[in-house]
């Protein structure tokens, strides 16, 4: 085997010397023939002339030598792939085209594909990832990543199964360096062993280590991250020692992380570590979490090393057999008491993304095979319309003596170097796809930093579609081309098609397009109209024109401290004050929460029927209401009599609550109580989505801030502008600069950019979909006429009988456009039960995504056709047109 | 004399160049020589089929190729048996007697 390997590059890579050899050494056995013959007595001539008869020919001998040495094969294809170079960059255009379709349906799967992998799969960089287990903790499907702190503790001190637990937990730092606020910034708190555990070395200074974290607030010591380092040090090599604040207290900066690390989470990127024990300081607005043992909040995450030799369900029964030693309760009900203990594999990290995207992600990879598949059908009938003129180029190297496999290698050939053109400038498109896409994930308080340079997953996965959609698309059109009579080829370039029926493959591809693009035209449209409807508004109000602020005076992330909720109350007042006076200010009012974060209590009220109703409670103050658009059904807002502590409770509740309580009776005026206070209904207003943009609106109901008394007290700026918010701006900051110096005005947002917020997955999908839908309609469009067109030319002489025989111009326009239309009903009656067959296999996974609408929505489905119908219609009227301008005399006479 | 000439069954070519090589060294001339005398003329190999099978068997590694000069003093390609080509001829050689006798005794039946 070696030696034939060998022999064969030998063969290819010393050509010249062998044919030399072989030349010489049948040239030896001719001399020796002739010699003989002229011993036998023939004259000279005589004899080579006879001995070159005997022989046979030279040539025909030779070519059978190579090919026992088996170089010919390789340098056939050398051949060929010479040849292919010289034919497609001599059209051009063709080329250009084909390249062009292939590049983007291999450009949309390799971006869509290398989200997927920087999202799911790809290995963390830190030392030996494999080792890596996280634990869960649920029941049936569901499982969730937080423990308790003694959860955490007992596990790590306690089990024999592990060679060390570490835990982290994300939060968002308070930091200042210098006097100067970075009110977000993204931090996590990891305990002391995280990074032995992880295998991560600092590039300057020291780790966390265990020492660091034995002692509630002990040890102020932060790292930073490389990009940190960069952007508020300047690579400052002296940052090391250095000191930045965290919620007001002096942590040292002791060492930097590597500019690769980003901790065990896809898609964050940590800038700040500090020691787990550092929780009371780093988070004011929760209570101490490390010490109280009746606390139930699951806020670390742990991330652990198997031992050597231990099974990951052995590891698994002995550490459920700690966590449940200290279940945590919560009043007299223990949440996690039926659960068990699992251990996900930790090679690639851990990702709140990968729950919250990988639907999506998934759908979109379904839709741009689609695409693909589209653009595969478009190629194939390029190269099939091209093929056909190549008939006679075929024919004549057949006669010549060329074997129709030959042939085929060739054309496959000439489709895989396009595939693989289209490959590559896909590649350059995913890379620039991917990162529009990723601009789509909410970012939050938290950038997402996702890398997405392509690795060898990636490169392998594109280079494969490549290859395989090559193949796909070459293989039909050359095979079929190469399928030739060789008499009648060689005679007439292109009447065979009339009689071969050779438009039959084209009319195939072109159903199989209109059939692929309905599927992706439906699915486009499910979503683009289910987010139109999640989207659906007031009339008249404008979105645009609502900011929405998150506004924290001091004090406001704090639990219950003496005397806060009053002097909050005043700061607010005040602040809604000085706002409504503010130029350009329509109105203006404050909420508990905004749509992407939904913050405030939630409380158990009891339905007049007996039954127990859960309500969400946020606190707003006046205007509120009125400046998000949300309409009074009955009764009135808040007034400034209603604000005080000791006023009389009342509340505004939405319609869901009014309706629940009191059915069909007028609920403003009516009463009803949370515990045992008595609260008076003063208004009853629409419900609103802003709660809960895809379920059901949650029953409702809003007081005022001092009459509620959950502790904390962030509040929300909503304030409706006229004109351009950007020009009004700058003067709410000073409003709210001129009301309490020391308060930072953050997260500006407009109500529209808040909602497209929230509803990311679907725009998301609706967004591309509909791009993508937008793509194949264009390529069925080209699809179409090029087919067509090419029809059209086949059949001149047709048409011109026809019309010599008293066909009018229009019966040819109907003719080639009803051709048009046959193929768009056929393919319609393939895509649309695939469209369903599609939803229904896909209806776990869409529906969670389709609002207000089934996947059997009639009204989509109608539009899609009519939508396709419509292309089919304009790509056929150019060849149509041209069809009816054929003089029949010219036409006859062509052939 | 052309009345006399059979056309070799597929594979045997190979057999009679390893057996010609197994006595000495040879050049393709002088073992398409050898053959047709040994063979008393019934034999005669073609250069068309000669070559190539010299390839192929070179190729398998059964025989090696080398430069030489020959009896009358001119370069000339020299094949000779590989130990793996000696296998291989006893191999067909055995496998050549068997059938060879089979066939004889079929052919022998009364």
């Amino acid at each position: 085997m070696l030696n034939d390997l060998w022999f064969r590059a030998r063969a290819l890579f010393r050509r010249n010397a062998l044919e030399g050899e072989l030349g010489d050494e049948l040239q030896y056995h001719l001399d020796r023939h002739v010699e003989k013959l002229m011993q036998r007595g023939l004259t000279r001539e005589e004899a080579i002339r006879e001995a070159r008869l005997a022989l046979g020919g030279l040539e025909q001998t030779k070519e059978e030598c190579r090919e026992a040495r088996g170089v010919v094969m390789v340098e056939a294809l050398m051949q060929d792939i010479r040849y292919a170079f010289r034919v497609l960059s001599k059209s051009p255009g063709f080329t250009a085209a084909v390249t062009l379709s292939l590049a983007l349906g291999i450009g949309a799967n390799t971006a869509i594909f290398s989200l997927i992998d920087a999202i799911m799969w790809r290995i963390l960089p830190v030392k030996d990832p494999a080792g890596l287990v996280l634990l869960t903790h649920g029941q049936g499907g569901s499982f969730t990543s937080g423990f308790t702190y003694q959860q955490y503790r007992l596990m790590r001190d306690r089990n024999q199964v592990l060679t060390d637990l570490a835990a982290y937990s994300p939060a968002h730092l308070n930091v200042s360096i210098n006097g100067r606020m970075d009110p977000t910034t993204e931090g996590q708190l990891v305990s002391g062993n995280y990074f032995s555990l992880l295998g991560v070395s600092p590039i300057a200074g020291r780790a966390i280590d265990p020492a660091d974290d034995l002692a509630p607030n002990g040890h102020p010591v932060a790292m930073i991250s490389h990009r940190y380092w960069g952007r508020r040090f300047g690579f400052t090599p002296s940052v090391v020692g250095r000191t930045l604040a965290i919620s007001g207290m002096s942590f040292t900066i002791i060492g930097i992380t590597p500019p690769e690390f980003f901790g065990a989470e896809v898609g964050r990127a940590p800038d700040i570590f500090v020691p787990l024990m550092m929780q009371p300081t780093v988070m004011p607005a929760w209570e101490n979490m490390l010490g109280d043992p009746i606390q139930h909040l699951t806020w670390v995450q742990a991330l652990g090393r198997l031992k050597p030799g231990v099974h990951v369900k052995q590891a698994a029964a002995d550490l459920e057999a700690l966590y449940r030693q200290e279940l945590p309760m919560v009043g007299k009900f223990s949440p996690m008491k039926n659960e068990r203990l699992a251990l996900a594999p930790g090679v690639a990290g851990f990702s709140s993304l990968r729950r919250e995207f990988s639907t999506p992600l998934f759908i979109l990879m379904g839709i741009v095979v689609l695409v693909l598949l589209i653009a595969c059908a478009n190629t194939a009938t390029l190269l099939l319309a091209r093929a056909t003129a190549r008939r006679s180029e075929f024919a004549m190297r057949l006669a010549l003596g060329a074997r129709r496999g030959r042939l085929v290698r060739q054309l496959l050939i000439e489709s895989l170097m396009l595939a693989i053109l289209g490959g590559l400038v896909g590649i350059l498109l995913a890379r620039w796809a991917a990162q529009f896409l990723t601009a789509f994930i909410p970012s939050g308080d938290a950038p997402i930093v996702l890398d997405l340079s392509p690795n060898s997953r990636v490169l392998l996965f594109a280079a494969g579609i490549s290859i395989v959609t090559g193949v796909l698309f070459g293989l039909a059109p050359a095979l079929r081309a190469t399928r030739i009579g060789l008499g009648s080829a060689v005679k007439d370039g292109a009447g065979w098609l009339l009689r071969a029926g050779g438009l039959r493959s084209g009319k195939v591809l072109a159903v199989i397009q209109v059939a692929v693009s309905l599927v992706l035209l439906i699915g486009a449209g499910l979503f683009v109209r289910s987010l139109q409807k999640l989207n659906s508004q007031e009339a008249g109000f404008v979105r645009e024109s609502v900011l929405v602020m998150r506004v924290e005076p001091k004090g406001s992330d704090q639990r219950n401290v003496p005397g806060a909720s009053e002097r909050l109350d005043r700061i607010y007042r005040d602040l809604l004050r000085q706002v409504e006076a503010v130029p350009g200010v329509r109105s203006a009012g404050m909420a508990q929460f905004t749509p992407t974060s939904i913050r405030g209590a939630s409380v158990t009220v009891a339905l007049p029927s007996g039954e127990e109703e859960r309500a969400f409670v946020p606190m707003v103050y006046p205007g509120y209401f009125r400046t998000i658009g949300i309409p009074f059904l009955a009764g009135r807002d808040f007034s400034a009599n209603d604000l005080d502590a000791d006023a009389p409770l009342v509340a505004v509740v939405n319609d869901t609550f009014a309706r629940r309580m009191f059915g069909k009776k007028s609920a403003a005026g009516q009463q009803f109580h949370i515990g045992s206070f008595a609260h008076e209904i003063i208004g009853v207003v629409r419900d609103s989505r802003y709660t809960n943009f895809r379920g059901e609106t949650p029953p409702t109901i809003y007081k005022p801030f001092l009459q509620t008394h959950t502790g904390r007290g962030q509040m929300a700026l909503y304030v409706r502008v006229t004109g351009d918010p950007a020009l009004v701006l700058p003067r709410l900051r000073e409003a709210v600069q001129s009301t309490d110096k020391s308060m930072p005005l953050f997260q500006v947002r407009t109500l529209a950019e808040e909602i497209n917020a929230v509803l990311v997955q679907e725009r998301l999908i609706a967004t591309v979909s509909s791009s993508f839908g937008a793509l194949a309609l264009v390529l069925v469009c080209v699809g179409l006429y090029g087919l067509l067109a090419f029809a059209v030319v086949q059949r001149t002489r047709e048409m011109g009988v026809r019309m010599a025989l008293g066909a009018t111009r229009w019966d040819v326009v109907w003719m080639v456009m009803r051709e048009a239309l046959v193929l768009v009903l056929i393919g319609g009656g393939i895509g649309v039960p695939a469209a369903l067959a599609a939803g229904r296999m896909a209806s776990n996974k869409i529906s969670g995504l389709l609002f207000g609408l089934k996947s059997t929505d009639p009204l989509t489905i109608a539009t899609a056709a009519a939508l396709l119908t419509l292309v089919a219609l304009v790509a056929s009227y150019i060849p149509a047109r041209r069809a009816s301008r054929i003089e029949p005399m010219v036409a006859l006479r062509n052939e | 004399m052309a009345s006399q000439r059979i056309d070799l069954p597929q594979g045997t070519l190979d057999l009679l160049i390893l057996k010609t090589l197994a006595l000495e060294p040879q050049h393709g001339w002088a073992i398409s020589e050898r053959i047709q005398q040994i063979s008393r003329d019934v034999l005669q190999i073609q250069q068309g089929s000669l070559y190539p099978a010299l390839h192929r068997l070179e190729r398998r590694g059964w025989i090696k190729a080398h430069w030489g000069t020959s009896e009358n003093n001119r370069r000339a390609k020299y094949y000779e048996l590989t130990r793996s080509g000696r296998e291989q001829l006893d191999d067909e050689t055995a496998a050549w007697r068997k059938l060879a006798l089979a066939v004889g005794q079929v052919l022998d039946m009364v």
